[in-house]
């Protein structure tokens, strides 16, 4: 199935920079929009509050910080900002509708004079209220459809060719084991709160605790997934890569696999975004996504600095 | 024989000055202890649950103040834990919980033409359990030495999420005062769903059929119904906990085959439910305020209430869009994805009627009317970014991050806080006799207003920007540091708020400056505004006639053909309202029997705190709580219902 990236435009496009330019320009316009309202002088300091608000809102959702989950780096990311959206342009519509409605009705409908009597007493309107009941639940399944796909899309096993990385979640660290890279005293490589990953390759991460719940959540690269405690049936320290599709068994609990992939070289932070115990703050990781050379290269010093630390 | 030539008003004269004298035995402190009035009980749970809000709102600022920068040292992280558990369980089961059962116990008997509730001795039996809990979960607080800063509060999370809240994890005594003290106040929870579902199905005056009854019963029955099926579940998930923490069960424990997502599984089975038991009396106090503001009948009455009904049904089934991350699988997460959006198709409904009873009125902006509509406003933006994360990919991003708490406090902040402060302000005159100062209730409003957007709005992006929540700290660079210093002085403007109410009332009632309420202040349509200020104890000196919907406003105004509104002839209205009109519904002789005060609920009620204190400490205490339980509810039992005359 065709990925979000192929679609044909740029995410961050649409809701990074064409948007900034919008509010850039709707600034720009502030003074002919003056012209227009200066009748209504009372009103205006509230106007300049809200563009300014708003201004703020979209600087703070372009801003390149280390966790903004739509400045995204993979596909897993990407989809998931694409879902948002398809969610929340309606709901902005939807919101500035209600709302403005509400205001208006208030101010239109208020009171003028003590005295008055009172209104015409209105208790419905049947194709109204069947109106009010279809539109928005054939709008909400509008949006359920490719709801419903993107999580088909995303909940698949994870490619035959993919990357298994095992993460296991402890108080208040990420220990990360390579599977396929054995050194000459036949164990995994390990790291600890720091990742490499190679660029352009789907990553299995197989999420496992050995104590309490965390979730394990690199936003550039892609939402979390809850790590539960597992016992594994295999002794430690290493159980053999299983093959795709099927979960190390866990002897009580359970084990999570995700997959994510990064679409470009870079470091990536992420953190436990289950709440763990005292240190669940200081729970972070940064997932480094080399180019498969590097990456090659890091593997291979790693493998060589194990052997040769001899422990 | 002279007494068969008196009239028949003065037997009723005389019933009612017994009936008088059955409530008020005994004035002061002792009358409000042994009460079993349902209003004297509503006013208890509302002043009780305000001052709960007050402490757990102390703990929000706490928190607040921790995090307004980057790597803060005010608490340390054992500190902000516990603060932050405390304050997701006050506010949830301490605070709107209560404040709603004030509502329901304050109301529901008026609105349908009751004298009490069905069962008057549970109703006490609710509100000291309820207080019992409340106290006893707060007092773990000091099971530590709090003067050098250990707090000894719970510290797993309002939501005690297996197996963090098991000893391993959580040693101490903060998760066993959660477990048990949740449990009491289940216990009474439950006992109030199930006397409010037999009091509104069995006790409606005449005439008063189910849909002549105002909305707000209407929710208060379907939110009943949510708590007698929801409360059990947890009950279970809290007895494992217990049993986990305390005699070494092994439920959740995986290292024994125990299933740790067992107990998301119950406590979200619960917690939905609970979202709904929490907001459904605020819509019924939203649906009750904007008609009589409108001067115009709720739009699409049956179509709110069934609506309503429909929101009770559904929201059984949404409880796993709180775990779309811990790997149901795509099945489970799309079933649940469909169902959790169109859970917003009810909810949408009632928007709607709520501008459509606006459209078209004569809207007066008072007080009561500016919270309701604030409440429609910030419910609404609530509804839709819950809207954006019922979409499982989307929610993927932003499950347990400040996204999340600014989508959640919109719905129970904005929604249900702004509608309860709404309907202390309308109906506070029918209880008291006095009107809050309209001036400082305006400030009020638009501080909370305010201070609210300030605090939970900057927390949609702060989440968007990768912030998870419950972390005591945040590092430097992240681009959270804006967002959390609005946020934080977000929190001071609504503190601010709050003090204003509490300026109002003292105003109001302390220094009695608020103006007289008469009977009808607001020219309102539902029972209990035919009633003099404030209420007599037994409520309706006749049980009324009931003859319509909206019963009191008909009684005052008529209406054309059109819908043109033609004020009934001067004089009847005051009449009719008072009951005195002798028009053949009389029912002379009846006497009125109101129930007895009773101490024994107090004393069963005592009992569960002591079994529980006795559970956590020392066995040997907790015969001494069965005992006074046992002792409580067999004088109960034994004991006249009402005094023999």
């Amino acid at each position: 199935m065709p990925r979000g990236r192929n679609v044909g435009y740029s995410l961050t496009a649409w809701w990074g920079v064409d948007l900034h330019a919008a509010a850039i320009s709707s600034l720009a316009n502030v003074t002919q929009t003056l012209r227009v309202l200066r009748r209504n002088r009372a009103r205006l300091p509230l106007l300049l509050v809200l563009l300014a608000l708003l201004a703020l809102v979209l600087s703070g959702c372009t801003t390149d910080t280390p966790q903004n989950t739509f400045d995204t780096k993979g596909e897993v990311a990407d989809a998931q900002a694409k879902s948002f959206l398809i969610a929340m342009w309606p709901a902005i519509v939807i919101m500035i509708g209600v709302l403005g409605g509400i205001v208006l009705i208030a101010l239109r409908w208020r009171e003028r004079d003590p005295n008055q009597p009172p209104p015409k007493q209105v208790h419905g309107n049947t194709r109204l209220e069947i109106a009010w009941t279809i539109a928005p639940a054939v709008l909400l399944l509008a949006i359920g459809v490719p709801m419903v796909a993107q999580i088909a899309d995303l909940g698949r096993e994870p490619a035959d060719d993919a990357y298994i990385i095992n993460v296991v979640g402890q108080r208040y660290s990420w220990l990360f084991e390579y599977p396929e890279e054995i050194d000459s005293e036949g164990k995994p490589i390990q790291t600890v709160n720091e990742a490499h990953i190679p660029v352009g390759r789907e990553v299995s991460f197989q999420l496992r605790s050995v104590d309490v719940i965390h979730s394990f959540w690199v936003p550039k690269l892609g939402g979390k997934r809850d790590v539960f405690p597992c016992n594994l049936v295999t002794p430690e320290p290493e159980a053999p890569p299983t093959p795709h599709g099927e979960r190390p068994p866990c002897d009580g609990g359970q084990m999570n696999i995700l997959w994510l992939k990064a679409d470009e070289p870079g470091s990536f932070s992420g953190q436990c975004a289950e709440y763990c115990g005292l240190e669940h703050a200081r729970m972070t990781m940064t997932i480094h996504a080399d180019a498969q050379a590097d990456f090659d290269a890091w593997v291979k010093e790693k493998l060589a600095g194990s052997s040769g630390g001899g422990n | 024989m002279a007494t068969v030539t008196v009239p028949k008003r003065s037997a009723l004269a005389e019933a009612l000055a017994g009936a008088r004298h059955a409530a008020d035995t005994g004035h002061g402190v002792l009358s409000w202890i042994a009460t079993v009035d349902h209003k004297r009980i509503g006013m208890l749970y509302g002043i009780s649950a305000f001052l709960l809000f007050l402490v757990g709102g102390l703990e929000a600022l706490l928190i607040r103040t921790q995090l307004i920068v980057p790597e803060s040292g005010v608490l340390t992280s054992d500190q902000y834990n516990r603060l932050f558990t405390m304050h997701g369980v006050t506010m949830v089961f301490m605070v709107v919980m209560p404040l709603s059962a004030a509502f329901f116990n304050l109301l529901v008997p008026l609105m349908i033409g009751a004298r009490d509730v069905a069962f008057p001795r549970l109703n006490a039996f609710s509100y000291w359990s309820f207080l019992g809990g409340a106290i006893f979960l707060n007092a773990s607080f000091f099971t530590r030495d709090i003067f050098s800063g250990e707090l000894g509060a719970p510290d797993a999370g309002w939501f005690g999420y297996a197996p963090l809240s098991l000893p391993d994890f959580t040693p101490g005594h903060g998760m066993d005062f959660y477990a048990l003290g949740l449990q009491i106040m289940g216990l009474s929870s439950l006992a109030g769903g199930l006397n409010f579902a037999v009091t509104i199905l069995n006790m409606r005056a005449p005439g008063m059929t189910l849909f002549r009854m105002p909305v707000f019963v209407w929710m208060t029955l379907v939110t009943s119904f949510l708590i007698i099926f929801a409360m059990p579940v947890i009950a279970v998930a809290l007895f494992e906990l217990t049993f986990d923490r305390l005699f070494n069960a092994n439920f959740f424990n995986t290292e024994a085959g125990g299933n740790p997502i067992l107990w998301q599984h119950m406590f979200w089975l619960f917690g939905h439910p609970e979202v709904y038991i929490l907001i459904l009396p605020a819509f019924g106090i939203i649906s009750e305020i904007l008609p009589t503001f409108s001067r115009k009948p709720l739009f699409g009455y049956p179509f709110v209430v069934f609506s309503g009904i429909a929101i009770g049904f559904m929201s059984w089934g949404v409880w796993v869009h709180h775990m779309y991350t811990t790997g149901l699988g795509t099945i489970a997460n799309s079933a649940f994805g469909i169902s959790t959006i169109l859970i917003g198709v009810p909810t949408g409904i009632k928007i709607f009627n709520w501008m459509g009873t606006m459209f078209g009125g004569v809207i007066r902006l008072r007080v009561p009317m500016m919270f309701a509509i604030g409440a429609v406003a910030t419910f609404t933006i609530g509804g839709l970014s819950g809207i954006t994360h019922s979409m499982v990919p989307s929610d993927y991003q932003q499950q347990d991050s400040y996204y999340v708490v600014a989508h959640f406090h919109y719905v129970l902040f904005g929604g249900a806080i702004f509608a309860l402060f709404g309907g202390i302000f309308y109906w506070a005159p029918k209880f008291t006799a006095r009107m809050f100062n309209e001036t400082l209730g305006h400030v009020q409003f638009w501080l909370m207003m305010i201070g609210f957007n300030l605090t939970f709005f900057p927390m949609h992006i702060s989440g968007l920007l990768g912030m998870p929540r419950r972390i005591y700290t945040y590092s430097d660079g992240m681009g959270w540091d804006l967002w959390n210093l609005m946020s934080s002085i977000g929190a001071f403007t609504i503190a601010a708020s709050i003090l204003v109410f509490i300026a109002n009332y003292v105003y109001t009632f302390v220094m009695k400056r608020g103006r007289e309420a008469g009977d009808d202040p607001w020219d309102a349509r539902t029972l209990e505004w035919s009633l003099p200020s404030p209420v007599p104890h037994y409520n309706f000196a006749e049980i009324p006639q009931v003859h319509s919907l909206d019963d009191f406003w008909h009684r005052k105004y008529r209406e054309d053909a059109e819908g043109n509104v033609l004020p009934v002839v001067a004089g009847g209205a005051v009449e009719v309202a008072h009951g005195g009109d002798g028009g053949g519904h009389e029912e002379a002789g009846h006497g009125i029997h109101l129930p007895s005060p009773s101490y024994f609920p107090l004393i069963a009620a005592l009992g569960l705190p002591v079994m529980a204190t006795g559970l956590i400490y020392d066995y040997a205490i907790v015969p001494v709580g069965a005992a006074l339980l046992v002792v409580g509810l067999y004088g109960w039992a034994l004991e006249p219902a009402t005094e023999e005359d």
